[in-house]
């Protein structure tokens, strides 16, 4: 294969980022992880299984949704706004974290990750659903198979399933509009 | 699987041990018999005695080869109970329930009826309809017949009512199967192959008795009829369309013989995997065809001078269409198809090569684009995980160009997709 480079330009993590020349066909993981020292992202499967790999894609109208960063090529995301697990916590001016996202802090108290491994993907796509529910209220009798749709096809090999289950829960309940008969 | 019971009782030596292993090894040690049986010993098969081990097994085998299970057992239904919903467009149909239960199955016909309503369509109380494939089975001899119906006759009576189909009228009136068989249903179907060898002719009982290829290969005729002057030329009944296998069909788009046997045995080849209706059929019935019907079908397929495959045309496209859907693989398909589109093992087929890209009807590689492709679990350790839709993701002028960038490169076929072809099948995804 004859290398081809194509310049990239793109938002991530609320910051334009490029024009970076990159080899056509790079696969978004390792444009974030190789050009940009955003190691955060884990490669696991590289086939678009496991989905630790997982980034956010923010949609102009407003929407988001998840991609798998190991099946998607950087080019996807041309002139699109991406998060990935960096963009979560609060930093001051020196970069350093001063306070962790909702779901992020959850994770932390109910011990969810182990080896966290695919916590970066489930950080993601919890705040996705987090996201979406504040588009879309749920019915609190519909938010055990909310949660369950929106995590189910991350993987965890240390089986943390239950502890992430409950700390989304968690901070469903505890975040005003997010289901339509809260109390 | 029926090793570990195997194992429990094969303490009392390590010879039966080995001996089931390699049985396992064999890909269904219980059919190995019956594989021997209906290697085409006629004699034999004529001598097995009525309600024998032998003919039990026989009937097992058959059973799988001519595919009862695709409409007579259900994914989480108890083996041929019915319930798999076949669409036409005269409505729905549901596989009867044909297990021994004396309301609800076929536990009070004789092996007379159950001749009758393979070879004519007729039942004990009623007229079937074709999308019961008596069109094809006509043609299985009375000694198979008994042996599928020994088998069935074996198996568990499940006590579920057989749902009636759904259809518009006049299709709703059973009795006109009475007129629609005087011109329609015929003793043999129409050959799209020429041969003569013994091969061929086993082939030609194993895909039309049995396999009834012809019943979504064939196109259909405005009342339904298999239109025989068209045979194996394809048909798109389904979402995904069933593909043109007559010999020209099968070598314009690079089947060999070889490749054929191994895809019916194990649902991927080359030219890529079983998807859509196709898939099922590989798990429930092809894979169990002894090696030697295997090379009958194929024979009977392509012909007793089966013609060379066709190697892939040099297509000049416009560049600058070709680059936009080259952009496009690169940023959706590349991370699992591959960049020169080589596929990767276990997780996606090749596009260099593929059928699908290969067939100058586009419909079923803009299919496969738009709605996805299950995760699949072929027979033994192969598998390939889901395919995402992309009907969400790219609008139709774009997969018009990631077509044309796929046919030209990989399928040498011309750039000539548009987005109103894309629109066409987006739209009619709803009534599928």
């Amino acid at each position: 294969m004859s290398m081809t480079i194509h310049p990239i330009t793109m938002h991530i993590n609320g910051k334009p980022v490029g024009p970076v020349p990159v080899p056509e066909g790079i696969m978004m993981i390792d444009f974030l992880h190789e050009y940009l020292d955003l190691t955060g992202s884990r490669l696991g499967c590289g086939q678009g299984i496991c989905r630790a790999c997982v980034v956010i894609l923010d949609q102009p109208d407003g929407t988001s949704e998840e991609v798998r960063s190991c099946i998607t090529g950087a080019h996807f995301f041309e002139g699109k706004k991406v998060r990935t697990v960096e963009g979560h916590a609060q930093r001051n001016e020196q970069g350093e974290v001063v306070a962790l996202s909702p779901i992020q802090q959850k994770f932390l108290e109910h011990y969810s990750f182990q080896c966290g491994y695919c916590t970066p993907g489930f950080v993601n796509a919890a705040t996705v659903l987090v996201e979406k529910l504040k588009r879309q209220p749920v019915t609190k009798a519909q938010l055990d198979d909310t949660i369950t749709e929106g995590l189910n096809d991350h993987i965890c090999r240390c089986t943390g399933y239950v502890r992430y289950f409950e700390a989304v829960k968690e901070v469903v309940l505890s975040t005003p509009g997010l289901v339509k008969d809260a109390k | 699987m029926t090793t570990p019971r195997y194992l429990r009782t094969a303490l009392s030596g390590l010879a039966l041990l080995t001996a089931t292993l390699l049985a396992a090894c064999d890909g269904g040690s219980s059919s190995a018999a019956a594989s021997a049986q209906a290697a085409g010993q006629v004699a034999d098969k004529n001598a097995v005695k009525p309600g024998s081990a032998d003919q039990i097994a026989l009937g097992r085998y058959l059973t799988k080869a001519a595919d009862c299970a695709a409409c007579h057992t259900t994914a989480t239904g108890a083996p041929f109970a019915g319930g798999v919903e076949l669409a036409s467009p005269f409505g729905k149909f549901y596989g009867s329930n044909i297990t021994p239960d004396k309301e609800h199955g076929i536990g009070k016909w004789s092996a007379d009826q159950f001749y009758k309503a393979l070879h004519d369509g007729v039942t004990p109380d009623k007229h079937l309809y074709p999308a019961m494939p008596y069109t094809s089975y006509r043609s299985m001899t009375r000694a198979d017949t008994d042996a599928i119906y020994a088998y069935l006759m074996q198996q568990k009576p499940v006590a579920v009512p057989t749902r009636a189909p759904d259809l518009s009228f006049p299709y709703n009136m059973r009795f006109g199967m009475m007129f629609w068989n005087v011109p329609f249903l015929k003793d043999q179907l129409a050959d799209a192959s020429t041969g003569k060898s013994a091969m061929w002719q086993r082939g030609q009982y194993l895909s039309n008795a049995l396999g009834h290829c012809a019943e979504c290969h064939t196109p259909r005729g405005a009342f339904g009829q298999l239109d025989l002057s068209k045979s194996l030329t394809g048909s798109a009944l389904g979402r995904v369309a069933a593909p043109n296998i007559t010999p020209a069909g099968l070598a314009a788009v690079g089947w060999t013989a070889p490749d054929l046997q191994t895809f019916f045995a194990t649902g991927i080849a080359p030219q890529g995997s079983a998807y859509g209706e196709m898939f099922p059929v590989v798990h429930l019935s092809t894979q169990y065809l002894s090696k030697d019907d295997l090379t009958a079908v194929t024979t009977y397929l392509m012909g007793d001078q089966p013609l060379p495959p066709q190697p892939i045309k040099t297509i000049n496209a416009d560049a600058m269409e070709l680059d936009a859907g080259k952009r496009l693989y690169t940023a959706v398909c590349a991370g699992c198809h591959g960049f020169q589109g080589d596929g990767k093992p276990h997780v996606a087929v090749a596009m260099k090569g593929n059928s699908t890209v290969r067939n100058a009807d586009p419909h079923n590689l803009i299919v496969a684009m738009l709605d996805g492709i299950e995760a699949q679990k072929f027979p033994g350790t192969e598998s390939l995980q889901d395919m995402p839709g992309f009907a969400g993701q790219l609008n139709d002028k774009e997969l018009a160009q990631l077509s044309n960038f796929l046919r030209a490169t990989w399928g040498g076929q011309p750039a000539s997709i548009t987005a109103d072809q894309i629109k066409a099948l987006r739209l009619s995804a709803a009534a599928h």
